[in-house]
């Protein structure tokens, strides 16, 4: 039999390199910048566009699906070409797929300084942008899977099972954390409200970590490291019992983000106990690597790459050993809302993606240029600054979160807190946020020595766009009795069905009663939906990423009931499209701020936040003051709101607005006298007026 | 199942508590952290340095051992049968199989030149496994089927019940029991100095560094909105009037705080600052 000539496509993982290289410089500048905002405000750079709130958004999108992203495409269609012995699947599709995602990344890049967020993190681009990457998605997955159609080996590789994993769980997460109800092209709001929202976020925000941070690198891994090592793959058979348990187990984790919050108390203790399941099938990638390295040891010394390969591995069995112990309640309730988390996903970031993005990196492009590396000694240097960087930040945030969770909870004997002023316990780890963004900074430079050393490759040599290859045709016969799993191995379709089950069974169970069984959401009469000035103050709230560092949610905790008030309970959040509990206290808890402060104290804070607290590391949000609020939203808002049942009288969207402005006067008239002069229609009433709303519906119960 | 819960904790705590608490003031504090920080930083580059110099060192000897030694096993080889290895420890530990062996657990397929060994799972590997499982089951048996472990809600009647009894306990043998029924009006040097300490660290957000009045009233006029007094004082600074802005201070700070607060803000009348706010509320003399 004639082996058929075929070409592979190098052009397209060329160009997803280089986006991966250019996204990769960005996302990290954006995340230096917002390290050093949090010791000194004024590089928020006095403008609304680059302050902290809208920011910080960018850098976790950039880095999340601009870099690591076409880090997973670059890889996919430079592996899944060879793996199969087939040139890719459509020309046209590489290239709608490559440049269908830059757009949605620079469509990003452009909304999210504007304010246009949905909140939800790691999901904040509004719901046009959604469909955009909805569509790509199945471009992708459909260039991905007609090349496995047209595949010249009969089975596939295990790679290939985390790349198919990959696909369809990442568009089941997309889809479901993406129902949203259109307000305007660039508002929408979630379907769900409050603990069920919130619920439905935590299993995407888990499950982006786990399905685009983790499996498409895993099955990179798994191509890459005994390409570069030159070594058999240590255990077939770990490879699928890890593969199998690492899918079905991670989709049920994400409730331990939750902790001690009103989701109810099955749901979190599923979170926990899966989580701590999650250790061995996460572990099994780390040690079929390593083990995989056995006999080549002598390499990694000389072989930059390899390093770069075995560091990566190593940050990874850190972070998914340090994952589940913080999902155990008792070190969550101290490290929760700290930077000891931030701490954690950069080593799984800059230690897991990162360094295995660098390593592909060093080994790919010399080999589709047809070249050597333009120097090791500077691979060599990126090697040693980079890791550098992760302990100079990974170790003072540590250092950082340990210190404030323990400081928020300690008492005097005297019964009260030792800090009570919230800022007291953020000026004390100010000098770990300096030393941080250094280690950030460290890192940094490495990356773009690196994008110098490979742009020198990329000019000594020249791309092979076309590489020549070739391959027996599949040729059709009997099924030959073979191993159980590797007769799957040889049906795409069935792997790919097989996933789905396996990766929905953990979702369901824990959402669908969540969402559908009353009980689980205790409803309180005295709760009543937001005013027509508040729900707009609360959408300026979104707008500007006051979410990203302060909370709404009390944990119930002494120190926290002491601090904030009552702690949270379900049914106060039945309003929230969305919820805003967040996920890191850089300043206080939110969700009892009604009535705390006078309306001046909250107007001079915001225009100013040092006036009223020395010291406070929030930036100014002095255009509030300047810009008017929109009030020609407020009737399609409403409307929204009651197509999810809020309950709004009937036609109150038409009169809404006259209640926003009695409500609005009266905040101009108080503030009037404290002399502070602002006419009624700015936005800083707004937000004034949804501050002072927070957590005061369950103060007005009837009494029993 | 709680014992890796307690370990971890006692672990953070035993390591910890000791060195974030013992402070007194936060400035001087931050100096001794930075301090240490970057102590322990360019103590990790140095080790980093001296390891990898020692690796190169390390590696420069052995190597050509090695490579004399993998010659002479190759001609060894050659005439005669190498004697059964023995496991390493290392290799007890991981449940692996020599090396040399690897050739019979090479599978018969080969992807892009990838090959694949019929390793089992290690051991230990497979005991990890299995004992997360059953840590996960008794952890949900524990909370949900037999419910001996406490959910958040009790565990929080728990604690305040157990912080109110511990409170009650110190107040009883402490003199620290001051109300605004029983505050005392004084001069001493001391009680206005401590005063003074916790009004510049609290209240000049608002009252002004010398009490003159900014967003809230002047202090040092005749005029009091809420009584002037030394129990109005006490009784506004301890439960606060939010409606005009005025927070409680009741959780905040200890009640012989608020006294000396109260004292101080007594001390300052007539004290005539610069630039004082307009006289509100009523004259009291």
């Amino acid at each position: 039999m004639q082996p058929d000539k075929f070409y592979y496509d190098n052009k397209t993982v060329r160009n997803f390199a280089i986006a991966t290289i250019v996204w990769g410089i960005i996302g990290m500048t954006v995340g230096l910048l917002i390290a050093t905002q949090l010791y000194s405000p004024s590089m928020n750079l006095g403008n609304q566009y680059t302050t902290y709130g809208r920011i910080r958004p960018l850098h976790t999108n950039a880095v999340i699906f601009a870099f690591v992203g076409n880090a997973i495409f670059m890889g996919v269609y430079y592996s899944l070409q060879r793996l199969l012995k087939a040139r890719m699947f459509s020309d046209v599709l590489s290239k709608i797929h490559f440049w269908g995602w830059q757009l949605i990344i620079i469509s990003a890049v452009i909304t999210l300084p504007l304010g246009f967020s949905t909140s939800h993190e790691y999901a904040e681009l509004e719901w046009p942008i959604d469909i955009a990457i909805t569509i790509i998605w199945v471009v992708f997955g459909i260039n991905m899977f007609g090349t496995i159609l047209k595949r010249r080996e009969k089975h596939l590789y295990v790679a290939i099972w985390f790349y198919i994993a990959t696909f369809v769980t990442v568009a089941v997460l997309h889809i479901v954390n993406s129902f949203e109800l259109p307000v305007s092209i660039f508002k929408s709001y979630y379907l769900f409200a409050g603990v069920q929202d919130a619920l439905v976020q935590w299993w995407y925000g888990h499950n982006a970590v786990a399905f685009f941070l983790t499996t498409p690198y895993l099955g990179m891994m798994y191509y890459f490291l005994p390409k570069m090592a030159n070594r058999p793959i240590y255990s077939y058979r770990l490879s699928i019992l890890h593969f199998w348990a690492l899918i079905f187990i991670y989709i049920w984790a994400g409730p331990h983000h939750l902790l001690y919050s009103s989701l109810p108390g099955w749901a979190q203790s599923l979170g926990v106990a899966f989580s701590i399941m999650l250790i061995a099938p996460s572990w099994g990638g780390m040690i079929n690597g390593l083990l995989t390295l056995r006999g080549a040891w002598d390499k990694v010394r000389d072989d930059v790459t390899l390093k770069f390969m075995v560091v990566a591995l190593t940050a990874y069995g850190m972070a998914t050993f340090e994952g589940p112990m913080l999902s155990l309640k008792s070190v969550n309730a101290i490290a929760h809302f700290t930077d000891w988390i931030v701490a954690h996903v950069h080593v799984g970031a800059l230690g897991w993606n990162g360094f295995l993005t660098f390593g592909v990196l060093y080994w790919l492009i010399p080999r589709i240029y047809k070249t050597t590396l333009y120097s090791k000694k500077l691979a060599s240097f990126h090697f040693w600054i980079g890791t550098l960087g992760i302990l100079f930040y990974a170790i003072p945030l540590y250092w950082a979160g340990f210190t404030q969770g323990l400081m928020w909870k300690e008492f005097t004997p005297e019964g009260l807190l030792k800090y009570a002023n919230f800022l007291e316990t953020v000026t004390r780890i100010i000098p770990m946020y300096i030393m941080r963004s250094i280690g950030g900074g460290f890192y940094l430079i490495g990356v773009i020595v690196m994008a110098y050393n490979l742009v020198r490759t990329m000019t000594t040599g020249k791309l092979v766009s076309n590489e020549a290859a070739e391959a027996l045709p599949l040729v059709k016969e009997n099924e030959p009795r073979e191993f159980w799993h590797r007769k799957i191995e040889r049906k795409p379709m069935v792997l790919l069905v097989l996933s789905l089950v396996v990766i929905l069974i953990g979702g369901m169970v824990e959402m669908l009663p969540t969402l559908f069984i009353s009980s689980n959401v205790p409803t309180i009469a005295s709760v009543k939906p937001y005013t027509p000035l508040e729900l707009q103050g609360r959408d300026l709230y979104i707008k500007e990423g006051c979410v990203g560092c302060h909370t709404q949610t009390i944990r119930p905790f002494r120190s926290e009931t002491e601090r904030y008030g009552e702690y949270s309970k379900a049914g106060e959040f039945v309003y929230d499209h969305p919820f805003l509990w967040g996920s890191k206290r850089t300043g206080p808890d939110l969700q009892r701020e009604g009535g705390k402060y006078s309306n001046a104290w909250h107007y001079n804070h915001l225009m100013d936040p040092r006036t009223m607290s020395p010291g406070s590391i929030m930036p100014n949000y002095d255009w509030l003051i300047d810009q008017k609020l929109d009030t020609t939203t407020t009737a399609v808002k409403i409307r929204a709101m009651q197509t999810f049942g809020v309950p709004y009288p009937n036609g109150y969207a038409a009169i809404a607005n006259k209640d926003l402005d009695l409500q609005a006067k009266a905040i101009s008239a108080n503030l009037a006298i404290d002399k502070i002069k602002v006419s009624s229609d700015r936005e800083i009433i707004a937000i004034i007026a949804y501050l002072q709303r927070l957590g005061t519906d369950i103060k007005n119960k009837p009494s029993k | 199942m709680n014992i890796r819960k307690i370990f971890l904790t006692s672990v953070l705590l035993f390591g910890i508590h000791n060195i974030s608490f013992a402070y007194t003031t936060s400035e001087l504090m931050n100096g001794i952290a930075l301090g240490a920080i970057i102590f322990t930083l360019a103590l990790i580059c140095i080790v980093c340095l001296v390891l990898m110099k020692t690796f190169k060192v390390m590696a420069d000897m052995l190597l050509p051992k090695e490579e004399k030694l993998m010659m002479a096993t190759a001609v060894s080889d050659l005439a005669i049968e190498p004697s059964e290895p023995k496991p390493s420890l290392w290799e007890k530990l991981l449940s692996l199989r020599p090396i040399a062996e690897e050739k019979d657990l090479l599978m018969d397929h080969k992807y892009d030149g990838i090959a694949e060994l019929d390793n089992p799972t290690p051991a230990w590997f497979m005991w990890l496994f299995y004992g997360t499982i059953v840590f996960a089951f008794v952890y949900l048996l524990n909370y949900h089927v037999f419910k001996l472990g406490k959910l958040q809600d009790e565990e929080y009647t728990i604690e305040m019940k157990q912080a109110d009894t511990d409170q009650k306990a110190f107040l009883a043998k402490s003199a620290n029991r001051v109300d605004e029924n029983s505050v005392k009006l004084t001069a001493d040097v001391e009680v206005l100095k401590a005063g003074k300490a916790t009004f510049i660290q609290n209240c000049v957000a608002c009252h002004g560094e010398h009490a003159q009045g900014v967003v809230g009233p002047n202090l040092t006029d005749e005029y009091w909105i809420h009584g002037g007094k030394i129990k109005d004082v006490f009784k506004t600074i301890k439960y606060g009037w939010p409606d005009k802005g005025m927070i409680s201070w009741e959780k905040q700070l200890s009640p012989k705080q608020m006294s000396e607060v109260s004292n101080y803000i007594k001390s300052l009348k007539d004290s005539h600052p610069a630039n004082p706010k307009e006289p509100q509320g009523d004259k009291e003399s």
